[in-house]
């Protein structure tokens, strides 16, 4: 009888013991507990920078006393089902990396995202951003998230190849296609390109460069990229194709490694691609330099440079709230962006603070001058579902280069899926 | 008062209770979620829309999930052409041999690699200008084709990476079953003057069968669910030619958000697998074939 009787409790302290692990499981949100000093966990998919955002630790501790506690994801995809579930319990990060354009929007939307207005309105007060850049992270008329980093996507140039062949940097589309012209006549490849991923720069680079307005109608929807002008522009660029301008999309050699070794002369990319160059043993403004790629359409007034900016947000919901909201208010400072950029080398979005290479520090001022027009990055400025297709076209067409038709309309057909679903 | 038996089987149901709550939350509850999804409209955030057969029509509609459905059908019949195909002729040629595991081990090696591994290795291979294209180049042979850029090309050669990796496993199993026929029906059918062909066909494939039935059944499993070889090799491109099944489930739920349109795409998998596997174990170890 005693013996059933300790088998009934054991089994019944079983029962009860899988009932706790099921109550563990299940999440909820958490109060936000208020504190604004101490050490904050922040998430982000760019796990290499995990270094940088540790060495910054010591001028938050001494401004706002605020340290991050930083777990770096290396895959995006992984990463961004990982934030996603994360609003699901009570573990909501209280500052993490996430995208501008559509991703925010859909966060905000569901009301999963801290407000930062009064962040923004002091830092257009203090001079620490600009207007243009406020507008990047405005979804209905309040600020979301604050600007993590910026990056103008420029031209890369291997400085010896243009002094080999005596070639000056471009400050028209003409001159830009003669330099093409005469590198591919001496035997060498004008511009490196990849048929995944990076797949859209140079259709962003002529669309925008062409027309601004027929740029931003893509991204609302009003232009469609079997309209005219666009199919011009890919026929350009499949003129561009045929004459041998690009370099072969099917290979594996790092893009840094490839302006070393001269597989081909320039490179369109961010202007985070510094870190790469100078960690393929290039040197700044020596082995390497960059220009702003001039406009395609020599009427128009300004020139147009795509500029990426990736945000710092802080979950609605977390326990951390307010200690998030606290760094990002200390983060938009230009002490706080002077040792950014030094710790990971890059333009800094407040024009106060100190940007450390000076190639970096010359193209954040000369792109902030009025002869220049700042647009949002095609990855940013498309929503998700008609991004992946068109990412995944322009890779085929690349790959293949042919009639660019029926590569537009495949894209033509997600947009229209896309776009009859948000009416 | 209840009973001393109804006591000992409240008791043994309290004990079975964590196996069964851990089988149920960890195993069927994923599937009905991922099922009850497959019907819905879902972004990962909010609450999920009931739309019905939606995502099933737009997956049938859509050309790139046909050529992703006809890519892992050529990894089927590839797999079981290529790596249980050069497993079995590998455990047939070494087997009996003086000194045959060592012949066998080799193969064996790359086994011990995970897909992602396998795959990184072959794209240095057979990128342009890669190392097969440069080997090539040393014998004077230039014009190579673009074997990781053209289509079905880059499934084939994919098909060969995934081969190199399973040939070897392939082959201990098909030794395992050799290993395992009685000495008696053999040495009977040598007598009877059986050698190469007649004994393979006659005594050899057909006392195989039951093992060659779990090999060839786990390599159909194995290639309907091909992911990480062409994850790390093309990405499924240029554009979505060289997509399988699996990959495309993987994009659409979390590189485009679509949650429900993944989901269909899991549901449509598992059925296809299920069926597969069911069809063929029934038919290989049904009694119609016992010797």
């Amino acid at each position: 009888m005693n013996s059933r009787r300790t088998k009934f409790g054991a089994g019944a302290a079983a029962l009860a013991a899988s009932a706790m692990l099921l109550a563990a499981c299940s999440g909820g949100g958490a109060a936000d507990s208020g504190e604004t000093t101490g050490t904050l966990d922040f998430y982000t998919n760019k796990a290499a920078w995990e270094p940088d955002f540790d060495e910054l630790n010591g001028a938050s501790e001494a401004s706002v006393d605020i340290s991050l506690n930083t777990t770096g994801y290396s895959d995006a995809d992984q990463y961004d089902a990982f934030i996603k579930q994360s609003f699901r319990t009570s573990k909501s990060p209280g500052l993490f990396t996430w995208q501008t354009g559509s991703s925010l929007t859909e966060l905000v939307d569901e009301g999963l995202i801290a407000e930062t207005t009064d962040i923004w309105s002091n830092a257009v007060d203090e001079g620490w951003v600009t207007e243009d850049l406020r507008e990047t992270y405005t979804v209905d008329g309040k600020q979301y998230c604050v600007p993590m980093n910026i990056a103008y996507w420029v031209m890369y140039y291997n400085t010896k190849i243009f002094e080999e062949q005596g070639i000056e940097v471009p400050t028209t589309w003409e001159e830009l296609d003669a330099v093409a012209e005469k590198l591919t006549s001496a035997g060498v490849t004008p511009y490196y390109q990849t048929s995944t991923l990076f797949t859209f720069q140079w259709f962003q680079q002529m669309v925008a460069g062409t027309d601004p307005e027929l740029y931003e109608g893509l991204s609302t929807g009003e232009v469609k990229y079997t309209d005219p002008e666009i199919v011009d522009i890919m026929n350009l660029w499949l003129e561009q194709q045929e004459a041998g301008w690009f370099s072969d999309a099917g290979s594996t050699v790092d893009p840094a490694v490839g302006l070393k070794q001269g597989d081909y002369a320039m490179i369109n990319f961010g202007s985070f691609f510094n870190g790469s160059l100078d960690g393929a043993g290039m040197v700044s403004g020596e082995d390497y330099d960059m220009f702003v790629i001039p406009k395609t359409n020599a009427d128009l007034e300004r020139t147009p440079v795509a500029v990426e900016s990736g945000p710092l947000c802080v979950a609605e919901n977390s326990s951390q709230k307010a200690l998030g909201l606290a760094y990002s208010e200390w983060w938009m400072s230009d002490e706080a962006q002077t040792a950014w950029s030094e710790a990971r080398g890059d333009v800094a979005f407040n024009p106060k603070a100190t940007v450390a290479d000076p190639m970096l520090a010359e193209l954040g001022s000369t792109v902030a001058s009025d002869d220049y027009l700042v647009y949002d990055r095609y990855f940013e400025a498309t929503p998700t579902p008609i991004l992946t297709v068109a990412l995944e076209q322009f890779g085929a067409f690349i790959a293949n280069p042919g009639d660019p038709m029926p590569f537009l309309e495949t894209i033509q057909a997600e947009a229209d899926k896309y776009w009859a679903d948000q009416e | 008062m209840a009973s001393r038996g109804s006591q000992y089987q409240w008791s043994a149901r309290g004990f079975i209770a964590p196996g069964v709550i851990l089988v149920a939350v960890l195993l069927y509850l994923p599937l009905l979620w991922t099922t009850f999804l497959s019907f819905t409209e879902y972004n990962g955030l909010g609450d999920p829309d009931w739309i019905g057969l939606g995502n099933f029509a737009e997956m049938f509609e859509d050309p790139g999930f046909i050529g992703s459905l006809l890519n892992t059908l050529l990894w089927v019949v590839g797999t079981l052409l290529i790596p249980v195909g050069i497993g079995l002729a590998l455990a047939l040629l070494t087997w009996n041999l003086p000194g045959g595991v060592w012949l066998r081990v080799p193969f064996l090696i790359p086994y011990a690699l995970s897909g992602i591994g396998v795959g990184l290795i072959w794209s240095f291979i057979l990128s342009s200008n890669g190392a097969l294209d440069q080997a090539l180049g040393a014998f004077g042979i230039t014009e190579t084709p673009r074997w990781l850029v053209d289509a079905p090309l880059n499934t084939v050669v994919m098909i060969i990476a995934a081969a190199w990796q399973g040939v070897g496993v392939n082959a201990l199993l098909f030794t395992i079953g050799l290993n395992s026929i009685p000495k008696e029906p053999l040495e009977a059918a040598r007598v009877d003057g059986a050698t190469g062909g007649r004994l393979f066909t006659s005594i050899l494939w057909p006392m195989l069968r039951p093992l060659t039935a779990v090999v060839v059944g786990l390599s159909i499993v194995a290639s309907l669910k091909t992911f990480d070889i062409v994850l790390s090799m093309t990405k499924g491109g240029p554009g979505r030619v060289s997509e399988t099944l699996a990959l495309t489930m993987y994009k659409e739920t979390f590189v485009n958000s679509d949650y429900g349109l993944g989901s269909a795409i899991a549901v449509f998998l598992t059925i296809v697998t299920m069926i597969a596997a069911i069809l063929y174990l029934r038919e290989q170890l049904s009694k119609k074939h016992e010797i």
